[in-house]
């Protein structure tokens, strides 16, 4: 009886080499996450020490001014970004959610051009942003639709740029929705139409909406193919429609840090946590939509 | 068992817009013939000719003759994979869901066989229903779960509120959920759940309910429920139900198919329908000795 329990006892103690390594494992873990961690506390500290001074009712309220930067704002900036975004939103949302629906709910897999299809939204989705820029401005821009450098054109470039996005997000939360709700739904004599639209959307509608969020917040700090696409760095009207010249609050960023005289650096500074703080707000929505529609299956 | 019954098969379409009597495509009720005689039922509702399902290549079923009988509930037993699902399926077409499958023979419904041309799926699984292995309540209000099938259907009706009613009653679900009919169906037990499923099936005032093993995720109490329920809607509705309950086969059907699959000369397992008869017959006296090892357990 003793000699089982001692041996017993000794298989139970052998288990702690493991607990080493997996201490070791767990440290190194934290270690990454820290470094991380103050990496982006670093910079975030830096911008909001740094820019809260500016952070004022004259950066919403003012238009740029190469004059006084001391009391200029980037109210045209900030109102450019909202159509440009806006825009976008109008384009790719719609767009993005009908091409994931045809491929899980309808598409056939087992045809070739619906897997060619497959294939090249996975690729789009890591094509470098610029090239979407130089394909807007040599066919929307200039070219065939030769509508200039306006609102319509960053719309579409970041439309372009988020639709692979879009796309990929909306198909998972098509297919987290059990089979069993199509099936209950269709054996009841519903159309695929009817089941899609009144059974898979509405349940998939959290997924979709945070995805598309989050893809919106990630096009609104790009200004890489907005420059491309002719985002005036300089600025001084709100854009008035679709058809407006428009500047945005990155495409400001670039052109205000480069500049060497402090009040620039000051106001670029503010402009950087106004983004900021813009992205964290659709992020918070994103979060509070995720947690106020989620299902368990 | 005697065979043939009845001289001519009326179809037993008591519903007033006639859409199914005699329609173009009519095929003439199995009545089978020596060499594949149709067993059992009486009167064909819903027919099974020559009967074959492939998934891809492979042959799930096949050889199935068989009638099933109207207002009565018909069970279907048989080991696992045996594709007793199958058939099932193949009743309102459910398997046109399932990618690569196929079906060969007829099922004829009323004497239209459903897979022809020109057969509107949709009109037949308003007609055929079907209650699933899992509840599977829509994530949506208990009222909304039952009036679902009469909103996509567009069936005409003068109150939802008292169709929803109704169907809850005919469910046995009614004096439960009465109170908390805007409330979520996730928030239901199980067995509510199952008999929410029910009541869903039957909004949409079909002939028959298919049923594939309805309580196999359900406790005894929730189950003894269904089937309660089961004996009170076979009044008013076909019922067809696979089930690998032995005692909940004999307790509620009245007739009974046997299924198995033998593997051929090849290793490709295929279904067939061994036998079909009274479930007393069945469970009592079975013809074939394959029926008797599986129902006395000593097989499957
Ligand atoms: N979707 C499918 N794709 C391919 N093969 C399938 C599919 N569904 C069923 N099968 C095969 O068809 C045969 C019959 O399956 P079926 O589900 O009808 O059996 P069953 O009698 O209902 O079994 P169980 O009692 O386990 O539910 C099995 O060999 C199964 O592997
Ligand atoms: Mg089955």
């Amino acid at each position: 009886m003793t000699t089982t329990t001692v041996s017993f006892g000794e298989r139970l103690r052998s288990g702690r080499r493991s607990s080493t390594a997996s201490m070791v494992f767990t440290a190194v873990l934290w270690a990454c996450m820290a470094i991380i961690c103050a990496f982006l506390f670093f910079v975030l500290f830096t911008i909001i020490q740094q820019g809260v001074a500016r952070l004022d009712g004259n950066l919403l309220d003012r238009q740029p001014s190469q004059i006084r930067p001391e009391t200029a704002g980037v109210q045209s900036a900030l109102f450019g970004t909202l159509w440009v975004i806006g825009l976008t939103a109008v384009i790719a949302v719609p767009l993005g959610i009908a091409a994931a629906v045809y491929l899980e709910e309808y598409a056939d897999p087992k045809r070739w051009y619906n897997r060619l299809i497959e294939l090249n939204i996975q690729n789009l989705a890591a094509v470098p942003t610029i090239i979407y820029g130089i394909l807007v401005l040599a066919f929307v821009v200039r070219g065939p639709l030769s509508v200039g450098a306006v609102v319509l054109a960053g719309g579409v470039a970041l439309a372009l740029l988020i639709l692979p996005v879009i796309i990929i997000t909306t198909r998972e939360a098509l297919r987290a929705v059990p089979e069993e709700i199509r099936a209950g739904s269709l054996a009841l004599g519903a159309t695929p139409w009817q089941t899609t639209w009144k059974q898979v959307l509405p349940a998939a509608i959290s997924g979709i909406a945070t995805g598309t969020i989050l893809s919106l917040s990630r096009a609104i700090g790009e200004a890489a193919p907005l420059i491309l696409v002719g985002a005036t760095t300089f600025i001084t009207f709100n854009p008035d429609g679709v058809f407006s010249r428009y500047t945005t609050l990155p495409v400001q960023i670039y052109t205000l840090v480069p500049e060497d005289r402090d009040a620039y650096r000051d106001l670029a500074y503010a402009t950087i946590l106004l983004l900021i703080i813009v992205l964290l707000a659709m992020n918070a929505i994103a979060i509070w939509l995720r947690n106020r529609y989620q299902r368990r299956w | 068992m005697t065979r043939a019954e009845h001289d001519t098969v009326t179809p037993a379409d008591k519903d007033a817009t006639g859409e199914i009597a005699q329609p173009p495509g009519h095929v003439e009720v199995w009545r089978g013939n020596e060499h594949s005689p149709v067993e059992g039922a009486p009167d064909g509702v819903i027919t099974l000719k020559d009967l074959e399902v492939y998934y891809g290549d492979f042959r799930a079923v096949t050889d199935v003759n068989v009638q099933f009988g109207s207002k009565e509930i018909t069970a279907l037993i048989g080991p696992s994979g045996c594709g007793k699902s199958t058939v099932l399926r193949c009743l309102n077409r459910m398997n046109d869901l399932v990618p690569g499958a196929r079906v060969v023979g007829t099922v004829a419904y009323h004497g239209v066989d459903i897979y022809g041309p020109d057969v509107d799926v949709i009109e037949v699984r308003r007609r055929v229903g079907m209650v699933f292995q899992k509840p599977n309540p829509f994530p949506k209000s208990i009222y909304d779960n039952v009036a679902y099938g009469p909103r996509v259907t567009g069936m005409k009706v003068d109150s939802m509120d008292e169709l929803v009613e109704r169907a809850l009653r005919g469910a046995a679900l009614w004096d439960e959920v009465k109170d908390k009919l805007k409330q979520n169906a996730f928030g239901l037990s199980g067995g509510q759940q199952q008999r929410l499923c029910i009541a869903r099936a039957i909004a949409t005032s079909p002939e028959v309910i298919l049923m594939d093993e309805p309580c196999s995720a359900l406790d005894p109490i929730a189950t003894a429920k269904i089937e309660d329920l089961m004996a009170e809607l076979a009044k008013t509705y076909t019922i067809i139900i696979v089930t690998h309950n032995m005692q909940q086969a004999a307790r509620v059907s009245q007739r009974t198919g046997f299924f198995t699959a033998e593997a051929d000369e090849m290793g490709h397992r295929t279904g067939r329908l061994v036998e079909f008869d009274t479930t007393e017959h069945i469970f009592g006296n079975p013809s074939d000795e394959r029926t008797e090892a599986y129902i006395t357990g000593r097989f499957g």
